[in-house]
Order: C-alpha cells, then sequence, then structure tokens
C-alpha cells in the first residue's frame, strides 16, 4: 500500500546518508501513519536488502546509486505482483462462483476484475464498519458489472453457507502463516471454517511480515488504548426493577454518555470515541487460511514460515 | 517444428500412446508413467534441435497431445513435467552456465524463501563444446546434448522401475506388531508396503470389498498368500470396524498440490470414518503421483467415471431407463484427512507437498 511511497523514500534517505538515517527514515514515516503493519514489512525487507547488499560494495556513493536503483526497479516490479496474483487466483473461481470479500483491497479488487473477464461471478461483500470501505468495494465491483451485494458485519455467518469461498486481501501476512487484516477478517475466518468454505488471502510477496503474533494482542497495533472498560463506572441512579423499560434506557444512557439522547434507542450509534477504541485490525490464525495467494506462488500457511525463514536466514 | 521422416516416426510413438491413453487400454498411474517416458525417450532421441528452446517446445507439444488424450491420468503430464526438468538441469550443467544471474535485486531476495530446486546430480563431466544455434552445423548441439540427456531419462525410468522398492523400505518403521491395518482397494504400492512390512512385523489387515469393482478381493487374496492374517469385509462395515483399526493405509491416483488427493472411491469413507475414530491416515504413493495442481475442480467433475453396468446392469432392464447411474471411479480427500505421506522421496505431510512440487518441477511447465 504505503509501500512504494516509503521505498522511494527511503532510497532517498540513503542518499543522505546509510542506514541510521534509513532507521529514521522508516521512524518518521511509521509515527506519521497510523497503521503501520504493511508499511513496516516493506521497511524490513529494504533493510534486509540493504543489509546483504552491502556485502559486495564498492564505492560508497556507488552503492547508494545501486541502492536507489533496485528500489525503484523494485517499485516497478511489484506494481506488476498484484496482476500476477490476480492470475493465479483465477484458477480458483469456477464459473458461477458467490464469493464473499471484506472490505477493500486493491488486489482482491484485481483479481475480482480478471475473474469477472473470464467468469461469472457473484460477490458478497461486508460493509466492514467503521470506515465502511466495504462500499467502495461495492461501487467499483458493480461499475464493471459485477454482481454485488453488500451485508452487515453481523450478517456474515448468515450469508456464509451460499457463499463458495471467502476472498480476502491482507495487510500483512506473518511468520506463523496467519493473517492481519481489517477487522472483522478473524470473525470471517471462524464462521467459513465451522461452514467448511475455503478461506483464501491474497498477499503480495512484499506483506511478508516478520513477526510472530499469538494472540490479537500481540500486534503491534494493541495497546492500552485498544477496548479498556472504563476507569471508573458512571453511577446509574439505583431505580427499582419493576419500573423495566425506563431503567434500561437510563441506565444506558449513563454508560454512554456521548450517544444521540434521541429518545427512541434504537436511532443510537457509537459515538466518534468509541469507535476509536476499537482496533484496525485483527490476526486471523493460520489454521483458518486455506491457503495464501501471492505472486511467489501459492503457499499453504506453513509455507510462508518456511519462506519468511528462508527469507530473513538463509 | 522438425520436419522429416525421423519427425514423423515420434509422431507416430505419440499417436500410438495418445489412443492408447484414449481408449483405456492404459489404466494405473504407473503403467502411464512408464509408457510416457519411453515415448518421450523416442521424442529425444528421434528429435532435430538446434537449441534448448526447441527442445524444450517439442517436449511441450508431445506432452500437451498426451495429456489431452487422457487428462485424468495426472502422471503422464507429471513424468513430462519432470523429464523436461532433468533436461532443463542438464543443460544448466552442460553449458555450465550460473543457475542463476548473481545481480542482486530485491525481487531475487524475496525468492530466496522459495525452496531450493533439487539440482539433478550431473551424469557426466564430459568437456562438451556446447554450439547453439551453430548455421554451419545446427544438429551440433544436439549430437553433444543427446547422450547426456538419455541418461537423465534412464534414471527418471530406473526411479520408476524401483518406486515400489523404495516406498517399502520404510515399512517396517510404520507399521508395529499387532496393529491392525485397514485398506481398501488394490494398490500395487500399498500390496508391496504390507508385503515388505510382514518380513518384519506381525500384523493384521483388514481389507474393504471396494465396490462396483471388487479389487479388494484381488488384494485380500495377494495379501494372504504372503502369510499376512487377512479379513475382507464389505464396504458398508467400514465404519463400524474403524474403532478396531489402528491405522488406515490408502493407495493414491494422484496427490495434488494442496495436500489432498484423488484415489479410489471409498477412500474417503475410509479417511472420514478414521477421522471419527482419530486413527491415523497414510498414504503410499510413488513420487510420480504428485501433481502441480491446486483442487481447482475438486467437485464432481474432477472424478472420473467408470462403466456403470456394474452397479446396474442391463439384467435389470426395466430399471435402466428409469434411473440415472453414476460410478465415480475416484474421490477427492481432502488435505486435513491424510496424515501423512509415504513416496520414494521421503515421508512428508500433506502440508508440504506443494514444496516438493518446486523443488521437482519447473514453474514454467507447469502449464504444458
Amino acid at each position: 500500500m504505503a509501500l512504494t511511497e516509503l521505498i522511494e523514500k527511503s532510497s532517498a534517505g540513503t542518499m543522505f546518508e546509510l542506514s541510521g538515517v534509513l532507521d529514521k527514515g522508516t521512524q518518521q514515516l511509521t509515527d506519521r501513519i497510523p497503521n503501520s503493519i504493511s508499511l513496516n514489512a516493506g521497511c524490513e525487507l529494504f533493510n534486509l536488502f540493504v543489509t546483504v547488499a552491502t556485502h559486495d560494495l564498492g564505492s560508497l556513493s556507488d552503492f547508494k546509486d545501486k541502492l536507489v536503483r533496485q528500489g525503484n526497479r523494485y517499485i516497478a516490479e511489484a506494481a506488476l505482483y498484484s496482476e500476477k496474483i490476480a492470475g493465479f487466483t483465477n484458477g480458483f473461481v469456477k464459473d458461477g462462483s458467490v464469493i464473499l470479500t471484506h472490505s477493500y483491497s486493491r488486489v482482491v479488487m484485481k483479481a475480482l476484475l480478471h475473474a469477472h473477464k473470464r467468469k461469472r461471478i457473484s460477490v458478497y461483500v461486508t460493509e466492514a464498519k467503521p470506515r465502511g470501505l466495504g462500499l467502495k468495494t461495492y461501487e467499483t465491483l458493480t461499475a464493471a458489472g459485477i454482481p454485488c451485494t453488500v451485508v452487515l458485519d453481523s450478517t456474515v455467518a448468515y450469508v456464509m453457507d451460499k457463499v463458495d469461498f471467502v476472498l480476502v486481501g491482507s495487510e500483512a501476512v506473518v511468520e506463523s502463516g496467519g493473517l492481519i487484516n481489517a477487522t472483522g477478517s478473524n470473525q470471517i475466518a471462524i464462521i467459513a471454517k465451522h461452514a467448511n468454505k475455503p478461506f483464501y488471502a491474497l498477499a503480495e510477496s512484499f506483506k511478508f511480515r516478520r513477526l510472530f503474533p499469538l494472540s490479537q494482542y500481540d500486534l503491534p497495533t494493541h495497546g492500552p488504548g485498544v477496548l479498556p472498560f472504563p476507569r471508573h463506572i458512571p453511577e446509574a441512579p439505583p431505580a427499582p426493577l419493576i419500573n423495566g423499560q425506563p431503567l434500561v434506557d437510563e441506565f444506558k444512557d449513563a454508560m454512554f454518555p456521548v450517544s444521540i439522547s434521541t429518545g427512541s434507542w434504537t436511532q443510537k450509534s457509537m459515538s466518534a470515541e468509541q469507535v476509536a477504541l476499537n482496533p484496525e485490525v485483527d490476526y486471523t490464525k493460520p489454521d483458518l487460511i486455506s491457503l495464501v495467494i501471492s505472486d511467489v506462488g501459492i503457499l499453504t500457511p506453513e509455507g510462508v514460515s518456511h519462506y519468511l525463514v528462508g527469507m530473513f536466514a538463509g | 517444428m522438425p520436419e522429416g521422416v525421423q519427425a514423423i516416426a515420434y509422431q507416430r510413438n505419440i499417436e500410438v500412446l495418445v489412443s492408447k491413453l484414449r481408449r483405456r487400454q492404459i489404466v494405473g498411474s504407473r503403467r502411464a508413467a512408464l509408457e510416457t517416458l519411453l515415448v518421450l525417450r523416442q521424442v529425444v532421441s528421434k528429435a532435430r534441435f538446434s537449441n534448448i528452446e526447441q527442445l524444450v517446445e517439442i517436449i511441450h507439444s508431445a506432452g500437451r497431445r498426451l495429456v489431452e488424450a487422457q487428462p485424468k491420468e495426472f502422471s503422464v503430464g507429471n513424468t513430462v513435467r519432470k523429464v523436461l526438468h532433468h533436461i532443463r538441469e542438464e543443460y544448466r550443467t552442460a553449458a555450465k552456465k550460473a543457475p542463476e544471474d548473481t545481480a542482486l535485486s530485491i525481487s531475487k531476495l524475496v525468492y530466496q524463501g522459495q525452496p531450493r530446486r533439487r539440482g539433478v546430480a550431473p551424469k557426466s563431466e564430459m568437456d562438451v563444446d556446447l554450439k547453439e544455434d551453430d548455421p554451419d552445423d545446427p544438429d551440433s548441439f544436439a549430437r553433444s546434448l543427446k547422450p547426456v540427456l538419455m541418461e537423465a531419462i534412464q534414471d527418471v525410468f530406473d526411479e520408476l522401475e524401483t518406486v515400489y522398492d523404495s516406498i517399502s523400505k520404510s515399512a517396517k518403521d510404520h507399521i508395529h506388531s499387532d496393529e491392525i491395518i485397514l485398506t481398501i482397494g488394490q494398490s500395487t504400492t500399498v500390496e508391496s508396503f504390507l508385503k515388505a512390512a510382514a518380513h518384519y512385523r506381525n500384523f493384521t489387515v483388514i481389507v474393504a470389498e471396494t465396490g462396483p469393482s471388487y479389487r479388494g478381493h484381488g488384494m485380500a487374496q495377494s495379501l494372504s498368500e504372503a502369510g499376512i492374517s487377512t479379513f475382507l469385509v464389505p464396504d458398508s462395515s467400514i465404519y463400524a470396524i474403524m474403532s478396531r483399526v489402528s491405522k488406515v493405509i490408502l493407495g493414491a491416483h494422484a496427490i495434488i498440490a494442496n495436500g489432498g488427493m484423488f484415489a479410489v472411491t471409498g477412500s474417503l469413507l475410509a479417511a472420514t470414518a478414521a477421522q471419527a475414530h482419530s486413527a491415523p491416515v497414510v498414504v503410499c504413493a510413488g513420487q510420480f503421483k504428485i501433481t502441480p495442481l491446486w483442487n481447482l475442480y475438486q467437485d464432481y467433475s474432477a472424478l472420473d467415471f467408470s462403466d456403470p453396468s456394474s452397479v446396474l446392469g442391463f439384467e435389470e432392464g426395466n430399471l435402466v431407463d428409469k434411473v440415472d447411474v453414476i460410478n465415480p471411479y475416484y474421490d477427492y480427500v481432502r488435505p486435513d484427512l491424510v496424515h501423512a505421506y509415504i513416496t520414494n522421496d521421503g515421508d512428508h505431510p500433506p502440508t508440504s507437498i506443494y514444496r516438493l512440487i518446486k523443488e521437482t518441477y519447473n514453474d514454467e511447465d507447469i502449464e504444458l
């Protein structure tokens, strides 16, 4: 995603000095962009490349030149990766497939549009609250003439039986073979597993990330700010239990002081602050993923870990 | 494409095999693989080519013909791919080309994670001068390379010939004394595996009949002749006896990249029953059955269908036009139902099959 930009920037960084600057540049980028997971994957790759390439280093300026050139070349190549992934994915799409996808991902869009040229497909896309990126997917697909329906995030289980397979993009694929993606991917994967439907993740190889999260709370995005309980519970006036209806309303009003009090409970929605407490990404365990389709080939989740080990240790 | 008498000669060879495959005169993956190899040897020895691309193209086109003749006999395509892989390796050693250009780039770095290609041991150390596209003597390239290629093909051939022995080698490590083993159908691989184990261990084999072909009968007979205590049971009782079974050993028709496999009908039944009773499912298969194919069409259409007359014959005349009879020959067994594959290339979990494929075949040859 922001990766190409990153390499451009960090390769510019090498022009000024060397790895120190590169690290700083990485840090800056990480700070500036709220969702740093896939960004970091790119940084790691570039840093690794710099370290490995140092072995046959001639003069410093030559080396810097080379790095910039390589960086730019990689940007050019990386642009083609999604095409390649779309080609691989096409093999998994049968004529008449019903596909469920989550939120918006460029690779998935490419893959779906590619498949649309050859086969009849229809797509369910989740709304993907809070950002509602599913609607963007909906618009793009409908514009391309693919029958597409938006489903609520809470309706995934309902729709799963009608679906042939699930196709999601990724923020990053981690060393365990698991997947980091927009929140909701995990629950979709769990439901897909339960319904015995294949769950495919599409990831360019620059999204392979050297992380080994064991649970949701090991992600770099997790912190004390994510879903805390209120320090002190706002005092609800102890209302007598005999009065059923008013009690509920009053209690809720006390719990969520910011929500729009229109009188009728059904119209209330979460406030921006409440939304902000929710995580942006979640972690899907490898056993829920059928295959990771990447530009270096179609891999099982175990294959991804082999791959990452080979890449960073070999 | 090369012209002339020689070219026609090997074209005829190809045609003969194509029609044999079409008419189902060649059944069984190993047989098909062997026949394919023989034809390919003919092709390589007779073909005229002046550089490696031409040769690869010739084999590709021959392979395509054969695969189209019987797309469900996966071992044909696998053999072609394997031969191509060997040829490329030989060429690389002979031409003394660096395996990959060594210039660093980020994308190369990413590829480092890829499973290393297995180098085929070079057949000869001879210092041939490979002149590609020599305008004066277009045959010189072929002349210098052919002997090496023939040896390479012979290697593949030997591997196929000895496949049962090499799989059976590890038999005694997989079968323990007093085990009760369930198997289904008559797979030569499983048969030789069990017989090899019988030299060292005392165990009991339960063979399911495997209707409607009832090839289990032959299997049971052959095993009991070898002195193994054998029971023959109807397919319908597989689930009932599974609680007593300590291991399920199956044969395979083809193993595909995701770790699943195609195997004789009834295998899925046995594997599912084994899962319900937590009995391990072990599959014995030669490496030539490993197919670079994802479970693209795993459903119905991927299964081969055979003659329905064994299910419902014409004796039941008044029924014949009232019912549709289907007799699928293979089952697709999902990777999560299989615990291990025993191949002549070692034992592997289903999840690393894709790696074997990357190691054994060239990416360029997957699409023939």
